[in-house]
């Protein structure tokens, strides 16, 4: 050791890490500790109350209602989404978490703090407060249940919608485990990411002993239209993409796509949807070296209008047996917008509502860690999703520029009435 | 060693030694009222955000129980029994749609129902009849509380004691020996460190001089377990050991002088035992504590039984206050401690497998395990006040 080097700030300086807590105030000897720290605070000592209560900003979307917000909402900007696993085996726990995450809900999809503040100085504070004075934004929290929900755990197996299967092994699939599957998930949507962040943070938090984060995505920018007032966004490709997307306003497609119905063989999924994520990683260094007449080939679409290579704005129908003056097909047989259409699916529509991601970059290439966390809607994806991107994944150009990296599926339950009601409070209690 | 350190005190010898006895139970001497009151034993509580008033505001002495519904509350869900600012009994986490009860034994006199965050959120009920003392969950946790300093007085004792060999060792020259009393003397220091990192004497900082990792300190102040340790197993070599052994010697035996005269708040027992877990997932459970000799798992352990006992001296008393957070924790304890029998090796140093031979899935699953008992232990302090 060099005392020479030892400069008078080293003295100033902290010495240690610090201590995360103060547990004992640093006194030392009897009586001095007696006379410290807890003493002094009387439970239920009154703290001003920070709870504005509702916020006062138009940027509300009712929490409770026949469907769960979240799907026929127009889609908001951003997502945090987070799949669970249940830990415990008490299905009473697990009953009261659902309980505890619905009025939860409730109230910060309001603006108000989740619970009320605690008064007790010696009481951690309920709610994590990030969100407390921001506007929610058009908040939605949405909740589903995963296949492996349903298992010997909690006496659900009879009571599993046969929709609700596991997506099966698909073409062009490079999943990894860890992005895979769950027996929970909470989609949070809001225009403000710090709002959408307060849900998962807090879902989790009320869930500890109960359920795990499994995994968790966050998107950064919608990239569908959910709705006639709003205008299509771009992919990170820079196209316009579900331009011919399911708008909330047909109610007619609404329940023939979208909302479980008589059809089903659980009751309590009436008025539910189930939601397919998946994350795709887009190869976007290689994507942005090929060039434009080929990017447009495989969409089908022109990329600064949006217009179909058969038309000139971005909402002309598609002419699909259009040809050229080379005698081929205009929209090429393999493109993204023929694939995908409902003309060359026997009419079958999906309710797409995913968002642009990024996870910053790939460890082993340097490259970005970007692409689409896709989210869809529907009434049956064994009949929708599944064989939709059997197709596409075998078959569109885009594979070539796109990875499907993560999978999951879940039941999303009908609306919370009203108060009192909960997240599958009929799949538990009927 | 491992294992066989903990001190003589359990909770159960605990609540033998205090003679008490759970809430609600028989055998305090109260007879109690005589049941004239027809509504006597259940009194019937709606939750709602205006309050939680019961339906009844009188009853007569003696064993009753509280059925709380949740109507239409969304933030406020939890009901307590107040007897001053004392919590005698409580419902947490009933959401809109749900209910549950509490049942015990009320002598005379003034409670109060109360529910954090309602518009009205205490109201009045008398309880009439006959007055008996009865031993309160207050002696149970001074009592607790006293006894932990016990706790932590036998801990420093270990430490300085097991110190001694790691000093001898290396004054042999002996590096497989040192190695093994440096992991038995690890246990005795990871068992009470809040206690140890709550002393900042003038210049002195105890918990940096005996236990600073490489970094946390300017390297010409670095010294401690963790010189030792990257002697030892980097260098494989006791060559410039002695000094900083001896001085870690001096540094554990003021340590064992300071806590000769502690006394502790219950609060304070139940802080330093979350502020243990918090070592666990911040440090153990990344690698970082024992970044050279990789026996993280044996500190893990040994921050986990010194929450555990901590939380133990205050089971009794926290019993008759919030008995299903006593349970949760109960719960909750036995899973990590469960979870973390699964990686004990004999056959290596420290008794547990080396962090480096965990997976991503086996520290997630540990973390998560530790992460769901800070939550119910966080909530310890403020019942205990």
């Amino acid at each position: 050791m060099t005392d020479n080097q030892r400069a008078p700030a080293d003295d100033a300086a902290p010495r240690r890490r610090p201590s995360r807590r103060a547990f004992l105030g640093g006194a030392v000897g009897g009586g001095a500790l007696l006379a410290g720290g807890a003493a002094g605070f009387a439970i239920g000592q009154a703290v001003a109350d920070p709870d504005p209560g509702p916020h006062p900003s138009a940027g509300l979307v009712d929490f409770y209602g026949e469907h769960q917000a979240g799907i026929a909402t127009p889609s908001q900007d951003r997502v945090a989404f987070a799949a669970f696993d249940v830990t415990t085996r008490d299905v009473e726990r697990l009953k009261g978490m659902l309980g505890l995450w619905a009025a939860a809900a409730a109230r910060t999809t309001t603006g108000r703090l989740i619970g009320t503040t605690e008064d007790n100085p010696h009481a951690p504070p309920v709610d994590t407060g990030e969100a407390l004075g921001l506007s929610p934004a058009q908040l939605t929290i949405t909740v589903g249940f995963g296949p492996s929900l349903f298992d010997e755990r909690f006496g659900l197996a009879g009571r599993k919608p046969a929709a609700l299967e596991d997506i099966p092994a698909l073409p062009a699939d490079v999943l990894q485990a860890a992005l895979v599957g769950g027996d929970l998930c909470v989609q949070a949507c809001s225009n403000d990411p710090q709002v959408a962040f307060h849900v998962i943070r807090n879902f989790a938090r009320i869930g500890r002993g109960t359920v795990v984060l499994r995994w968790s995505q966050l998107g950064f920018g919608r990239t569908s239209t959910t709705s006639t007032g709003q205008s299509t966004p771009r992919n990170l490709m820079g196209f316009k993409d579900g331009t011919n997307n399911i708008k909330a306003e047909n109610q007619a497609q609404m329940d023939d796509f979208v909302w479980v119905g008589d059809e089903t063989d659980q009751d309590w999924m009436k008025g539910g949807s189930y939601l397919v994520s998946r994350r795709i990683r887009m190869l976007i260094e290689a994507w942005d070296a090929d060039f434009i007449a080929d990017q447009e080939r495989i969409f089908g679409r022109k990329k600064e209008s949006g217009a179909p290579l058969t038309g000139k704005a971005e909402f002309d129908p598609i002419d699909f047996s259009a040809k050229g003056a080379d005698g081929a097909l205009v929209i090429d047989p393999v493109s993204h917008v023929r694939l995908a259409s409902p003309e060359e699916n026997s009419g079958l529509r999906i309710l797409r509502r995913g968002f642009s991601y990024t996870d910053g970059i790939d460890a082993r290439t340097g490259q970005l860690d970007a692409g689409l966390f896709f989210i869809c809607f529907q009434k049956d994806p064994r009949t929708q999703f599944v064989p939709l991107q059997r197709k596409l994944g075998s078959m569109d150009s885009l594979n070539e520029y796109i990875k499907h990296t993560g999978s999951a599926v879940f039941a999303v339950p009908p609306g919370v009435r009203e108060v009192g009601d909960w997240f599958g409070k009929a799949l538990f209690t009927s | 060693m491992r294992i066989a350190a903990r001190a003589g005190l359990t909770a159960t010898a605990l609540i033998a030694a205090l003679g008490l006895t759970a809430c609600g139970s028989s055998g305090s001497g109260d007879s109690g009222g005589d049941g004239a009151d027809g509504k006597r034993g259940a009194i019937e509580i709606v939750l709602t955000d205006n309050g939680c008033a019961p339906d009844v505001a009188t009853a007569a002495s003696g064993a009753m129980t509280f059925n709380i519904t949740n109507k239409d509350a969304t933030g406020v869900t939890e009901v307590e029994l107040l007897s001053g600012t004392r919590i005698l009994a409580e419902k947490e986490n009933l959401a809109p749609g749900f209910s549950g009860s509490f049942s015990l034994k009320l002598t005379a006199g003034d409670y109060e129902i109360y529910c954090p965050g309602a518009k009205t959120s205490r109201s009045k009920f008398t309880v009439t009849g006959e007055a008996a003392p009865e031993a309160t969950g207050d002696d149970a946790l001074t009592q607790g509380a006293a006894l932990y300093a016990d706790y932590v007085k036998t801990q420093a004792a270990t430490l300085v004691e097991a110190v001694g060999p790691l000093v001898a060792a290396i004054q042999a020259n002996d590096v497989p020996a040192a190695k093994q009393a440096y992991a038995n003397a690890r246990s005795g220091y990871e068992r009470i460190e809040p206690v140890a990192e709550s002393f900042a004497l003038g210049e002195q900082n105890l918990d940096a001089d005996i236990d600073a990792r490489e970094g946390d300190v300017p390297d010409n102040e670095w010294r401690g377990f963790h010189v030792i340790e990257k002697g030892l197993w980097v260098g494989n070599s006791t060559t410039g050991l002695l000094t900083v052994a001896q001085e870690l010697q001096a540094n554990v035996t003021k340590l064992q002088g300071l806590v000769a005269d502690l006394e502790y708040q219950p609060a304070e027992l139940a802080n330093g035992a979350v502020a243990l877990l918090e070592e666990v997932i911040s440090g153990k459970i990344t690698g970082e504590e024992e970044r050279y000799s990789h026996i993280d798992l044996l500190d893990f352990a040994g921050n986990v039984e010194g929450a555990q006992q901590a939380f133990a001296f205050l089971q009794p008393g926290l019993e008759s206050i919030d008995s299903t957070l006593s349970e949760e924790c109960v719960t909750q304890f036995a899973a990590v401690t469960t979870l973390l029998e699964k990686y004990t090796d004999a056959a290596v140093v420290g008794g547990y497998v080396l962090y480096t031979t965990l997976t991503p899935a086996d520290t997630v699953a540990l973390a998560n395990a530790v992460q769901a008992l800070v939550d119910p232990l966080s909530g310890v302090a403020a019942k205990v006040v």
